[in-house]
């Protein structure tokens, strides 16, 4: 029943779920355990393996950690944790666990460490590599990630879909995909999923191009709105549900993108004016907050108190006409983003005075998408030499502002020598998901870092695939990740069929 | 005459048939299918192939397709196919041998459907596009019960076979085959149908279940079996697979024709041995015009503009580092070519450091691409523009051209090759290895990944390889700009190029030909001196000293003093001998065009006549 679900999660008929039901279970009753090589050589060295899980923290409910090894013929790995031990591999390349034996290895070692030691074989010889290990730690993850999944394409979506993960397993299915409406080569971008608490009985994501709109789930029930209303930039963009109140926070905003020449940061993406507005879905209508016409603001982000609405904003004069583009785009690298943060009387639903949190310009940095910790102590965000886009800037890093004493932590574990970016705490504060192009500089993929209760940070893992192989060969980007604590419940067939209704227009 | 004979007439006519309108026709539009086709042996590759109905088709399809590889062999394959069809289809429905040749119809308009492609062939995201239907064919003969008059029943239990038959073959088979589970749960009701007929028992009550059964197999296995799929449009389970023509707003029926007569003659297969005329005047007259009328139909589909076909080789002579071949087939051309030709040639030239002397001996007369229908405007940026910017050194520009057509139509040996080098000259070299990797997953592309990886290795060895001396130069000669080229691929190129100072030599000649080209006479003038700085000797190449006369005494640029140029004789008596033939024809009171006309013979070679003639820059 279960191999059923999994398969027609990933869009396989009725057929092909019962055929492939049979086969797990053959497949299930075929597999054992490998027995290790009776005579190795013995390698001074830790083993390289993809994705790198040598050393990590891990959550004790997450996913099997597979791995493999590049260039042997042969793999078995000797896993002992507590008083468990066993063997794993002799498939070619590749390590993969059973998901029962894995989970009763997360519970053996949970809060203290699994031991692993690798053997490869190449060319008939076998070698044993010096063992690693993978820390289990005590605080579980929130099992649900939902992410969009589309080529690193510029302009175009036609193959864009927002995705939902199963972190403790590998099912995955689709929220809601593109192509099901979409014909020839336009379609619809859709984008900004995010969750109140990160329930999916309030959600939101919106459709842009054709059959434009914000889809917006409310106690469970769906509507589809038109946010724009006179005077506003633009349609709703950027958001972040108010953590009690049916409001919803959004920037404003018109995006411009230019390509380099050379630079293999590739593109610029800017943003030529925004504004802060909120959203009551109640009432229906949209309210301003912040619209200075020198400052550029984005990225609004809710603290889990709801008294605060974070943000980033860049101060920009024109010197010529007002959003001339041409002069934006000389002057791209100026543009860099603080971290304010203003406060909310929910109340009277007004807003009090800007207040400066993180002077990145100061620095010649910029940072953006701020995320608050659940104690509201700590200010996650994504910091890049100027602009927004981060994912785009190979030295883009993820920060961690501590509120109390105004300092950054250090962050190094968990990041690379590439881009970095939309971080985001689980729900219990223990853990960071993030976007990363760590793996080759272009694709786009999950990677999650244990944030202890001291606020040290630990080496992040890339969020694992059934098949290894899969996170390399993949040519899409699997990006802005979002944890979730269920799965979202409405169907992609009823988001598709709201979203050939007519949307309804809000009020300001 | 026996029926073999029959058999041997058709079977080699529709071999020559297909061989011709093939291999001898088309060679260059089946090695450039494989090319911008995608097959993997990977599990990922497999799983997103099965996702939709006729996945296992599709992937078969595509695997298929990359034995266009090599033309020849991949025509046999195809033939092969279609002739296992041919021969399975006469044996299940029972069809006599003089009129067999009917069975070739369907196959006859899958050919046509080959051959018709032109400029969709840039747009189309099947990888599948070739073989998925011939495929599909033979899948429904088989799936038809060919074996139905030998099972071991008596007809009652045949009968029921038939009708427990259709809706299993339309529900077990509706994801691997498509719409040609579909076709076989047809055929089989069919032929259900025609051996109750023949036998001359009650007809209506079973040929009433059969319909009422087929109906609903037809109307629910697609609708069941796609219920939870979030890859299909509400409208397409009945249709998936079926090749639209559609781009946005536009589509173009005709060009589907072929596969509606593809899907619907072989509804006519069980019904052929009905045909009680044993006439072979009656058989061979129809086979004569049926042949007749597919020559027409093949002929009139072929699509031959030349410069399209051109293109195709022109293109993988570049991306193959053949620049003779590539100047070989621009000197071919007779009419007007396409503005991704002259790319092409302008590329060729500037690798063998001839772009300033020689490029104006060919042919700068352009013309848009002649497309198959008025349904689709094709741009350099949806051909070879990736291609293109590479070779100029814009690996940012190239990376993004592959991408955006990756988004649209699909990932392809092609796209992941020039994304391998665009990644090899910009020096991302774990992306060049996931590229590579994936291509060495391929059947015929692993011999270039292997041959590419010491690239991807060691960047001391770029200057010494031809494919990435000139674009690693350019890329690093190149000035960085922030910007964006709106689809005009050339325009972009030559824009950057006229203003970029450089003193690397190869990467001059480049910024001095694109002022040339774009007849800016401020930057001509830069970049004169700018090649006067590196090569103070004072020697020009052809093109720029016909361009500085020209400039000078024919335009009346002020302020140019030529005394530190060495002009080569020639090209000052040519010059002054073009000047006087221009006054003299003027005088006549010829009009530009006549003028044009009257000069190419002797002047056609020359920057004068380019200027004069080629009034406006085109580019595309």
């Amino acid at each position: 029943m279960k191999s059923r679900t999994i398969c027609r999660g990933m869009g396989f008929s009725l057929s092909h779920c019962f055929i492939i039901s049979l086969l797990m279970v053959f497949i299930a009753a075929c597999s054992g355990h490998p027995s290790l090589p009776s005579s190795f050589e013995k390698a001074d060295k830790a083993p390289r393996i993809y994705p790198d899980y040598t050393d990590v923290t891990v959550p004790p409910n997450i996913a099997p950690l597979n791995f493999l090894v590049d260039s042997v013929d042969d793999v078995v790995a000797e896993v002992a944790a507590d008083n468990y031990r066993q063997t794993f591999g002799g498939k070619a390349n590749k390590v993969q666990f059973m998901q029962k034996d894995w989970q009763e290895l997360l519970q053996k070692a949970k809060g203290t460490r699994i031991d692993i030691t690798l053997y490869t074989k190449k060319d008939g010889r076998w070698l044993a590599y010096k063992p690693f290990s993978i820390h289990v730690a005590k605080e579980d993850i929130d099992p649900y990630v939902s992410f969009r999944q589309l080529p690193p394409t510029f302009v175009g979506y036609d193959e864009l879909s927002i995705r939902q993960r199963n972190l403790t397993n590998f099912d995955e299915t689709d929220i809601y995909n593109n192509r099901m409406i979409s014909k020839g080569i336009e379609g619809q971008c859709i984008n900004c999923h995010s969750y109140q608490n990160y329930r999916t009985d309030n959600m939101m994501f919106h459709t842009r191009m054709e059959h434009p709109g914000t889809m917006i789930v409310c106690d469970g029930k769906l509507s589809f709105v038109d946010t724009k209303v006179e005077g506003m930039i633009s349609a709703a963009a950027y958001n972040s549900w108010h953590p009690s109140l049916p409001i919803i926070a959004f920037s404003t905003d018109h995006t411009m993108q230019s390509f380099h020449t050379r630079d293999v940061t590739k593109v610029e993406v800017m943003e030529s004016a925004s504004d802060l507005i909120i959203y009551d879905i109640k009432q229906n209508r949209v309210l301003p907050v912040l619209s200075d016409s020198a400052e550029l603001e984005l990225f609004p982000s809710w603290s889990p108190d709801g008294k605060w609405l974070y943000y980033c904003s860049a101060h920009y004069e024109y010197k010529g006409e007002y959003e001339n583009t041409d002069e934006l785009l000389n002057a791209y690298r100026s543009l860099q983003y603080n971290l304010y943060r203003i406060p909310f009387d929910a109340q009277g639903m007004t807003f009090g005075q800007p207040e400066l949190i993180y002077d990145a310009r100061q620095k010649n940095r910029s940072a953006v998408q701020p995320r608050v910790s659940q104690d509201g102590r700590y200010v996650l965000f994504a910091e890049g030499p100027w602009g927004l886009f981060h994912i785009w800037h190979p030295t883009a890093e993820v920060c961690i502002l501590d509120l109390q004493t105004g300092r950054l932590l250090n962050t190094s574990p968990m990041n690379s020598h590439r881009a970095e970016s939309y971080p985001s705490f689980s729900s219990n504060d223990r853990w960071i998901l993030f976007e990363s192009r760590r793996d080759d500089g272009n694709y786009t993929r999950l990677y999650l870092a244990y944030f202890d209760a001291s606020a040290r940070l630990h080496k992040a893992f890339e969020v694992p695939a059934e098949d290894p192989e899969q996170l390399r060969l993949l040519l899409r980007s699997q990006s802005r990740p979002e944890l979730m604590k269920e799965p979202v419940r409405i169907s992609p067939r009823e988001f598709r069929d709201k979203m050939l209704s007519q949307p309804t227009k809000v009020k300001s | 005459m026996p029926p073999y004979a029959f058999l041997i007439l058709y079977i080699s006519t529709f071999l020559i048939v297909c061989w011709y309108f093939l291999y001898v026709r088309n060679a260059d539009v089946l090695f450039f299918m494989q090319d911008r086709g995608w097959w993997n042996d990977t599990r990922l590759f497999f799983e997103q192939c099965i996702r939709v109905p006729g996945g296992l088709l599709s992937w078969a399809g595509a695997y298929l397709t990359q034995y266009f590889y090599y033309p020849a062999l991949g025509c046999s394959i195809l033939i092969l196919v279609w002739l296992l069809t041919f021969a399975l289809a006469k044996w299940s429905f029972r069809v006599p041998s003089h009129w067999s040749f009917l069975l070739f119809l369907p196959m006859a308009a899958l050919l046509a459907s080959d051959i018709q492609l032109g400029y969709w062939i840039y747009i189309l995201r099947d990888i599948d596009y070739i073989f998925y239907h011939p495929l599909g064919l033979l899948a429904a003969t088989l799936l038809s019960l060919p074996f139905w008059q030998f099972l071991p029943f008596g007809d009652k239990a045949k009968r029921r076979i038939a009708l427990a038959w259709i809706p299993l073959v339309a529900t077990l088979f509706y994801y691997p085959f498509g719409i040609y589970a579909l076709l076989a749960a047809v055929l089989t009701a069919l032929q259900a149908f025609t051996s109750v007929q023949e036998r001359g028992e009650k007809v209506i009550p079973y040929s009433l279940s059969l319909l009422v059964l087929l109906l609903l197999s037809l109307g629910l296995a697609p609708l069941l079996e796609t219920s939870g799929s979030t890859l299909l449009r509400s409208d397409q389970p009945w249709t998936y697979g079926f090749h639209r023509f559609e781009l946005d707003d536009l589509r173009d029926y005709s060009l589907e024709l072929p596969f509606l007569l593809a899907l619907f003659l072989p509804l006519g297969f069980p019904f052929i041995r009905r045909i009680k005329s044993e006439s072979l005047l009656l058989s061979q007259g129809t086979m004569a015009a049926a042949t007749a009328l597919t020559l027409l139909g093949l002929f009139s589909r072929d699509f031959t503009d030349y410069n399209f076909h051109a293109e195709l080789r022109m293109q993988r002579a570049v991306e193959e580092c053949r620049w003779a071949d590539v100047l070989q087939e621009s000197s071919k051309a007779k009419g007007p070519v396409t503005r991704e030709m002259i790319m092409f040639r302008d590329i060729a030239l500037m690798n063998r450091h001839e772009l300033l002397s020689k490029r104006y001996i060919y042919n700068n007369e352009s013309v848009q691409p002649v497309t198959v229908s008025d349904s689709i405007h094709i741009r350099i940026a949806n051909q070879a523009g990736d291609l293109i910017y590479l070779n100029y050194g814009e690996t940012i520009f190239a990376i993004r051209r592959a991408m955006e057509r990756a988004m649209h139509y699909g990932f392809s040996h092609y796209t992941l090759r020039v994304l391998a080098k665009c990644a090899i000259v910009n020096g991302e070299k774990d992306n060049a290895r996931k590229y590579l990797r994936l291509l060495s997953h391929s059947t015929f592309q692993k011999k270039w990944s292997q041959k590419m990886r010491p690239f991807a290795e060691d960047d001391k060895l770029l200057p010494q390889s031809e494919h990435f001396r000139l674009p690693l130069k350019l890329y690093n000669e190149g000035s960085e700009l922030v910007g964006t080229d709106d689809s005009y691929v050339e325009l972009t190129i030559l824009k950057k190029w006229m203003y970029t100072l450089t003193h690397e030599p190869e990467a001059q000649q480049v910024a001095l030909a694109a002022a040339m080209i774009m007849r800016d006479r401020q930057c001509f003038w830069s970049q004169v001196q700018q090649f006067y700085n590196i090569n103070p000797s004072g020697l020009f190449p052809t093109h720029v000293q016909e361009a500085m006369l020209f400039e000078v005494y024919e335009l009346g640029m002020k302020g140019v003093n030529l005394s530190f140029v060495k002009f080569d004789d020639r090209v000052v008596q040519r010059y002054n001998a073009f000047k006087a033939r221009l006054e003299q024809y003027s005088s006549q009171g010829m009009n530009e065009q006549q003028i044009g006309s009257m000069l190419r013979p002797e002047f056609g070679d020359t920057y004068m006549w380019d200027y004069c003639v080629l009034r406006q820059v085109q580019t595309n």
